[in-house]
């Protein structure tokens, strides 16, 4: 890889990265469909606070809503832009908050086919970058970008990217595993612009091809500067969410 | 099997749900708790004639209620167990019952509550605010709910809580018809202690903790009358009758928690006088998951546990293994043995369950005692349990909103 490829990819993932930035902290209730090879669908559904931390990595509580048997149960993560992201788990049943190694992000999240890094706030400086080629695809102009997560305690070897060169949002990204399989397919859908400022999708599909399951996720009720601060994303916090 | 303060606090408790489902400063009142169904299959009659088939069952709804603010909340959850054979087992109790009110770093918790201190997984040692209820289950994981008030600051520094804990519970132990029992009928009515205010003694605890990068560092002191209890010979020297003792201690308790990677390690470590001389005791091991093996959804969980306890000669050693499938309906298995070097016993135990449509959760336990070929002199830790080899299957119904 050329100083070149890399700056460009780099500055992809900058242009794109940007065009997420800037929300300062939100709530967003999630469901999620999974769907099993036979076409079968189940629900879950979780809530879920954001918090912007410039400086360092953003900060996130998920809260289990459904199915009934994990209601109450959440999940605190802290990322940092360098290192292993931090995060803990609280057990309503036991009352127990227990932090769990960052490794543990990497498995199936409630069963579906994403992982809690999937869900958690990709930072920049996590990955490197090689730009790949330009592609068009559906009639729309992308940049294609490879990205290799830095942290040893990714469940990915790299990361295909595909960003519109029209808004600079991420379309797809093509999951690769330790043997460098392609494995997962993630796609974002309905993209819509918030407050002038930043971008969110309302969909993201991510379809395994190991097993043919395909999980959807819906954001829904998305609420921007909701006046949550670090305060909401301590133990405390964690132990009182509902 | 309610006490009279109970059923007054009950009284006061509806009202006071009546009171707050009918006001709409409340944005969120819900719902939920759980019934379920338990069996206990013995594989043997007891020790002392008690029978093979025992079951169970368990209400526990709960109620919680929250500010628009979301700075104050209110649960209430009860708990109702009724056993077919073992009355001792019957129980009715409050698990919380309890305002929070947060205000900027300052929470306050006031009420009846349960949580949790400790980091380890097999043992937990400097877990102290509440009592066990015993006779729930063979983990010793299930408490009885804790009058307290309890302030919690929560800054750069970490988090300090105080508690203030508001008289005692006793400890439940199994009835004569009861299995997994001493081999003494206990008298829990005639429990005795050494405060003077008996079971209405104040108790006071206090404890740090702080979260770094890769550790869980929390300090902890206890002081008043000791959960556990010492089960003494009454009045008559009778030895077939015991009556448990609750004496006044002073606990200072340490929990570590270190990250590296895949691994965490864990150290409890306790040293507690006012039960006869100073003693400590410790557990310390790591936890393991491997996550995905062998390119499966599966993750394959390890923990080691060591344990010593100076009262003790022994310092038996747990080995577990937890198997996640990540599958629909979060189905997991976990096993494990407890090992005892100097009596030669172990205790090998298998614990499974999983999701049932969205609504339930089906679980199945299984222990068994070995108790070795040692034929040394040493105290063995399940000497009475030897004929208590048992599965028990759960069926629990989450209830909704």
């Amino acid at each position: 890889m050329s100083a070149d490829e890399f700056n460009r990819g780099l500055e992809i993932a900058l242009k794109a990265d940007n065009s997420f930035s800037g929300y300062g902290d939100s709530k967003t209730n999630l469901k999620m469909l999974l769907k099993d090879r036979k076409g079968l669908i189940t629900e879950r559904v979780m809530k879920m606070k954001l918090l912007e931390v410039p400086e360092d990595g953003d900060k996130s509580l998920i809260v289990f809503d459904s199915p009934r048997d994990v209601r109450g149960v959440a999940v605190l993560s802290h990322a940092h832009k360098t290192g292993s992201d931090e995060q803990w788990l609280y057990l309503p049943a036991l009352k127990r908050v227990k932090r769990v190694a960052s490794k543990n992000r990497t498995g199936p999240f409630l069963g579906s086919e994403f992982s809690l890094e999937d869900l958690s706030f990709q930072e920049v400086e996590k990955f490197s970058y090689e730009y790949l080629r330009d592609e068009v695809l559906e009639g729309k102009e992308f940049d294609v970008i490879k990205r290799i997560p830095l942290d040893p305690y990714s469940g990915y070897t790299k990361q295909i990217v595909w960003v519109s060169k029209m808004d600079p949002l991420i379309h797809q990204i093509h999951h690769y595993d330790r043997k460098s399989f392609h494995f997962k397919t993630q796609i974002f859908r309905g993209y819509k612009k918030y407050l002038n400022k930043f971008w969110r999708p309302n969909e993201i599909h991510m379809i395994n091809h190991q097993t043919n399951k395909t999980t959807t996720l819906f954001f829904e009720d998305m609420a921007f500067n909701t006046g949550l601060s670090e305060k909401d994303f301590t133990q405390n916090s964690l132990k009182r969410s509902k | 099997m309610i006490s009279n303060p109970y059923k007054k606090g009950l009284q006061v408790v509806l009202v006071f749900l009546f009171v707050f489902t009918n006001t709409s400063v409340l944005a969120k009142a819900e719902r939920y708790g759980e019934v379920s169904l338990e069996n206990r299959f013995f594989v043997e009659q007891g020790l002392f004639g008690q029978g093979k088939n025992h079951s169970s069952f368990t209400l526990s709804p709960e109620f919680y209620f929250e500010s628009e603010d979301q700075k104050t909340s209110f649960t209430f959850k009860p708990k109702i167990r009724r056993d077919s054979t073992d009355d001792e087992r019957n129980l009715f109790d409050i698990q919380d019952l309890s305002l929070v009110r947060v205000k900027d770093s300052y929470e306050t918790r006031i009420g009846i509550r349960r949580d949790f201190w400790g980091v380890t997984e097999t043992v937990h040692r400097v877990d102290i605010i509440n009592q066990t209820d015993q006779v729930e289950s063979f983990d010793g994981e299930d408490k009885l709910g804790q009058p307290m008030i309890n302030l919690s600051v929560e800054r750069e520094w970490g988090i300090l809580d105080l508690y203030a804990l508001v008289g005692f519970r006793e400890r439940t132990f199994a009835g004569e018809k009861g299995r997994l029992r001493l081999p003494f009928s206990i008298d829990t009515d005639s429990a005795f202690y050494e405060s003077s205010s008996e079971n209405l003694r104040t108790d006071f605890a206090i404890r740090w903790s702080q979260s770094y990068r890769n550790v869980e560092l929390a300090f902890s002191h206890f002081s008043g009358t000791s959960r556990e209890p010492e089960l003494k010979t009454g009045l008559n020297d009778n030895l077939n009758f015991r009556v448990p003792y609750y004496a006044i201690i002073d606990q200072t308790g340490l929990e570590v928690l270190y990250i590296v990677g895949e691994l965490a390690f864990k150290l409890e470590a306790i040293s507690r006088s006012g039960q006869g001389g100073r003693f400590s005791a410790a557990t310390t091991g790591f936890e393991y998951t491997k996550v995905g093996i062998l390119d499966s959804r599966l993750d394959l969980g390890w923990i080691i546990e060591l344990n010593h306890d100076d009262r003790y000669e022994n310092s038996p050693l747990a080995l577990g293994t937890r198997l996640t499938l990540n599958d629909l309906y979060d189905s997991q298995i976990l096993s494990g043995v407890i090992w005892n070097e100097e009596t030669g016993e172990t205790n090998v135990f298998v614990e499974a369950s999983r999701r049932v449509r969205n609504c339930c959760r089906l679980s199945f336990e299984s222990v068994y005692f070995n108790e070795g070929s040692n034929s040394n002199t040493a105290q063995k830790m399940f000497e009475y349990f030897k004929q208590d080899d048992f599965a028990r299957f759960e069926f629990i119904y989450f209830l909704g909103n």
